[in-house]
This record gives C-alpha cells, structure tokens and sequence, in this order.
C-alpha cells in the first residue's frame, strides 16, 4: 500500500519564480489497483506521480510503502526500492534513440546482479504480448509513436514490478495501441499489481478502481 | 555482485560507441597532444641520459687555460705542474677543435697518443681499434659512426678534411666508434696529438686544455680543490659538465613541456566541452538510469570506466606515436630547437628514453582531468532528484 501524508512540492522555493505543483496531498492507494491520477494540464499530477515513484523529493510531507516511511531512508536504498519495486513509463517515453528496442528493454536489468540475458524470453513474451515482437530489433528512431510506447511499457515490466507508475501512457498513441493498454494494464491488475497512472483519457479512467481528480496542485475529488 | 559490475562495464563501453562524436573528439585530441609531449620529454630524457654517458667518457677533471676570463690555449709544461698534485693519476694533453666535410662540421680531438691511458674509455669500438703510440703524427683517425654513414667510409678508408686555411688533409680511417646515437662520439674524429696540431696549426708548446685522471682512493673534487693553487685555469669535474648539459637540455625541453602541457590543459577542456556538449543528452540518461535504479556509484563507475578506457587509450597511443616520432623519425621540427645544434646533421639519431617517471606524470597530465571533467558533472546529475535531472535535461 501507498499512502502519502500532507505532500506539498514547491519549485524554486523562496525564489520569484516560485512554482507551487502539489499542495497538502494525503492519499492512500491499495495494493491490486488502477488509480488514476487526472486534472487539467499543470495541475501536478506528474509530480505527484514522481514523488510516488521516488524519483522526486517533495518540499515537506511523508510517504509511507507498507507502513514504512521511505523518505528519510538514503539515496542509495530509494535507489535501490526502485530498482526492486517499480516500474516507470514515462509521458516523453524516454527510450534511448541510439538503442534497439531490445536493449532499451533490457537497459533497467544492467543495475541488477543479473545476467540480462536470462530475462529475454520475458521481454519476448511482453513484446509479443504488446504486439511488437517483429520490432525488437529495430532502433527505436524506427519505431512509430505507438510503437515506442509500447516498447517503453515492456521495459518497465521487464523486471516485474510491484508498483507501475505511467505518466499519459496513451497521449502520443493510437487507438490500438490505447486499446492494448487498457488491457495490459487490466491484466497486471488482475496479477496483484499497483498502477498508478496520470491521464486525461476517459477510456483509461474508465478501467480504473479509483480517480483523483486534481486542480492547482490539491486533490479535489476521489472517486 | 561479479554480473552487475560485468552489466556495468559493457554499458560502459556501449556508450563509448554511442556517443561516437565525443569518443572521436577526445581521442584525436588527446593523441596529438600526448604525442607531442611524449616526443619532447622522451627526447629530452634520452639526452640528458647521453649526457650522463658522455660524462662518464670524459675526464675526471679537464683544466683549460683562462686570460681574460677567457678560454685559451695552456703552455703544455702545466702538465708537469698537474701531474705532481696529489691525487692525479695521469694528466694527458688535447687540442680540440671543429673541421667541415661537406655541409658537416664534426669535433676533432687530438691526443697524446703515449699518455692515453688503458682506463681511458671514448665509447665501444665497432670496427678496427683504437689509437695507439704507433698513431702518432701518422694521420690515423678513429671516427663516430654517424660520420662514417655520411660519408660513406668504413675502417681502411680515407677521407679528406678541410683546415680553417681550407687546406686539405688526407686521413686514414682505423676505427670506428660503435654507437650511433652516443653524443659523445656521434660526430667525434680521434686523432694523434701530432695530427691536430698540423691540422688545427696550433703553435708548438701549448695545447687546448688537459685531461686529468685522479687515483681511485682520490675524489676529483679533492683533486681540483688542491690545484686551486695555479693561476688562470680553470678546472671542470664531470658534475660541471653534467649540470651543463642537463640545463641547456633540460631548459629547452622544459619550455616545450610546458608549451605542451598548455595544450594538454586544452585538450582537456575540449575533453570538457565535448561533456557538455553531450551534458544535456547524458544528464537526461543519467536520471533515466536512476529511475531504473542505478546507484550515484553505479554512474560514476559507468563513467569512470568510459573515461579511464578514452584516456588510457588515447594517451597510450599518443606516448606510441611520441616514440616512433622521435625515435624513428627523428623528430622534424623538434630537433633542430631542442638540440640547438646547428653543426649536428640530420642523420644524427636522437636517443629518446621512455622512464617511468615520465610515463606515469604524462598519463596523470591526460587521464586525470579527463577524469574530473566527465566523472564529476555525471556525479552531480546522480546526485540530483532522477526528475529534476531529467526535466534539466530536457528543458
């Protein structure tokens, strides 16, 4: 379980071009569930979803995973929380351009005591799963938009996380693509997995167990 | 553990690949200026050690003749006078001086062939022998190898030499010195005593300066210190000799270190440059890694590794190039400034030494800002929130 305490993140703290994103959040999301995160653009939900992944430390505020407070615990065990628990797809995608497919997937496995070798016929499966197998091998400046996304989704499944953050995962795609998604996230939901994800998408909110609607950096509605 | 840092090396070297432009730029820098430093401090080690082996060829003490504060011929009965200091050994008389061939000009040393003593060492002899009593006034030379490759002349032969009255005279060729790149002998032409005085058309009684050789139980320094008794002389030890040559080498080469070293400095802001040049790509990659779950540690040992592989390569071929620069092909453009030597011909070969020393303080002049120029910014964007480092990244 997720549960975030009073979350309040400020850019530039102090300065002129003070940005206040998430303001005095408290949330708690169930393990097994697609929470989705919306609002309009700016409101902070890709913050808070960073914040949630760890991947940004908020100005004040707590986040408990499984009752345990993480955020006093040193860079190198949030570092390595990450590399165990979670699963990051992000709105821009962020695959390295001058790799494959395949080794952007296997690119998370190089920080493991691992052999990512041995993860291959779970990339493939994934691969296949979303469609994609024939373009493994392909540079990821070959791939199409959707494509890319869905090579990213493999590569943040690729180590079985417990916990997926996805930022707009289906923003820039198509609607087969948005369609594989919908019931990829479904099936790891079905698995016992938490998915977190920020979207404006109504299919997507749809599938979803809980909505949190925010506006200005605050949570203004949970449905 | 063994598998990830074995994860880590191979990312490593795929980013080498990746961001080829940088790899390229670095390298080709780096190589030009570690093969320049490394030519002129290889250069400059080889003849400070010649120098070292050239002293150790000479005389214990050479006494010249001072008037006016300058260098002129001594009375040879300074001899007699030498020769009852305590502590000597031998005294043996010289005239010196420098004679053309060609486009040449070489160093002639006249020596008083029945005082030459068996201790005596100018160099291994390749081929024939060396001077004897029986040379005397007879024309029979022994000569560095360098000049019997000029002109093409080998033991048994003769070869003509020009005096400063541009008077020719024949000389016949007995030995020859063995080592091609010796200082020393390169470009010396033994003669008797007698023969350089006809040559050079010295006047009887006096010659150049005197060789000294002092007892083995007798420091040279001992030695010239009781012969501070005679007026107008002036006494060199071989640790003179050394400092002598050591500063004019040492001094010229030490200007073209440091011209070097600025250019090293140089390479390693391209080094840095090109960091930045990629700073926005890598940051974005190093918070992507970190995301993944790469360690500040992880990061640094990626890049660590990226540049310990750039930098130990580059400069290892750079210090390659240096030595084939200078060893084998003689160092154009750098030969003539750091020998100074405008009578030394071109087929003169440079002796180039590589020590430790200089191979060690040349890889940390290269390899250690490399090192801070790459590692330091990939630590920063590590230690920065993998979000923030990639929003930075992006912006």
């Amino acid at each position: 379980m997720i549960e975030l305490r009073q979350i309040t993140k400020i850019y530039n703290k102090g300065k002129f071009n003070e940005v206040v994103a998430v303001q005095d959040v408290s949330l708690k999301i169930e393990d097994g569930k697609i929470v989705v995160l919306t609002g309009p653009s700016g409101c902070g939900k890709t913050t808070l979803l960073s914040i949630m992944g760890l991947i940004l430390t908020p100005t004040s505020g707590e986040i408990l995973y499984d009752g345990e407070p993480v955020l006093e615990s040193s860079d190198y065990w949030k570092t390595n929380f990450r590399k165990e628990k979670f699963g990051f797809v992000f709105q821009h995608i962020n695959l390295l351009p001058q790799y494959t497919a395949l080794e952007n997937i296997l690119l998370p496995l190089y920080a493991k005591d691992t052999d990512p070798g041995d993860f291959m016929d779970r990339a493939v499966e994934l691969l296949s799963k979303l469609g994609v197998i024939e373009r493994a091998n392909y540079l990821v400046e070959q791939l199409s938009g959707g494509e890319q996304q869905r090579v990213a989704f493999v590569r943040a499944l690729i180590k079985d996380p417990k916990y997926l953050f996805a930022d707009e995962p289906t923003v820039f795609v198509d609607e087969d693509t948005s369609r594989i998604i919908y019931r990829l996230l479904q099936d790891l939901r079905d698995k016992g997995k938490t998915i977190v994800v920020s979207t404006h998408d109504p299919e997507l909110i749809k599938i979803a167990d809980e909505v949190h609607r925010m506006d200005r950096g605050r949570l203004v509605q949970t449905k | 553990m063994i598998k990830k840092h074995r994860n880590l090396l191979s990312y490593s070297f795929d980013c080498l690949s990746r961001y080829r432009m940088r790899t390229a730029v670095i390298v080709v820098t780096f190589l030009i200026a570690t093969t320049m430093v490394s030519a002129v401090l290889f250069t400059k080690e080889g003849l400070e050690r010649e120098a070292e082996i050239s002293v150790k060829m000479a005389p214990d003490l050479t006494v010249q003749y001072l008037k006016a504060g300058r260098v002129e011929l001594i009375p040879i009965d300074y001899a007699d006078t030498i020769a009852k200091v305590e502590g000597v050994k031998s005294v043996v008389p010289r005239i010196w001086g420098y004679a053309g061939i060609s486009t040449y000009t070489f160093t002639v040393i006249g020596l008083e062939t029945s005082s030459i003593p068996t201790y005596t060492t100018f160099g291994s002899i390749e081929s024939g022998r060396f001077l004897t009593p029986e040379d005397a006034g007879k024309g029979n030379i022994v000569i560095g190898k360098l000049i019997a490759g000029l002109l093409n002349v080998k033991v048994g032969d003769d070869i003509i030499l020009l005096s400063e009255s541009v008077e020719a005279n024949k000389f016949h060729v007995v030995g020859l010195f063995s080592d091609a790149s010796s200082i020393y002998t390169a470009d010396m032409i033994v003669m008797s005593i007698e023969d350089a005085r006809k040559f050079f058309r010295m006047p009887d009684g006096y010659v150049t300066d005197f060789a000294v050789y002092v007892e083995d139980y007798e420091q040279p320094a001992n030695v010239a210190a009781k012969m501070s008794f005679m007026p107008n002389v002036r006494i060199l030890d071989q640790d003179l000799l050394l400092r002598g040559y050591k500063a004019a080498y040492g001094a010229r080469g030490g200007i073209f270190v440091t011209l070097w070293t600025i250019l090293l400095v140089g390479a390693a802001l391209v080094a840095f440059s090109q960091a930045v040049v990629v700073g926005h790509e890598s940051k974005f990659e190093v918070g992507l890694l970190k995301t993944f779950g790469f360690s500040t540690l992880d990061i640094i040992e990626v890049r660590l590794v990226e540049s310990l592989v750039l930098g130990f390569f580059a400069t290892s071929l750079g210090m390659v190039l240096g030595y084939v620069y200078a060893a084998y092909l003689n160092a154009p453009g750098l030969v003539d400034i750091l020998l100074g030597w405008a009578f030394l011909p071109r087929e003169f070969r440079l002796p180039v030494y590589v020590s430790w020393s200089s191979v060690f303080s040349i890889y940390a002049v290269t390899v250690l800002p490399l090192l801070i120029t790459t590692v330091v910014p990939a630590w920063l964007n590590a230690i920065t929130d993998p979000e923030l480092a990639m929003r930075r990244a992006a912006a």
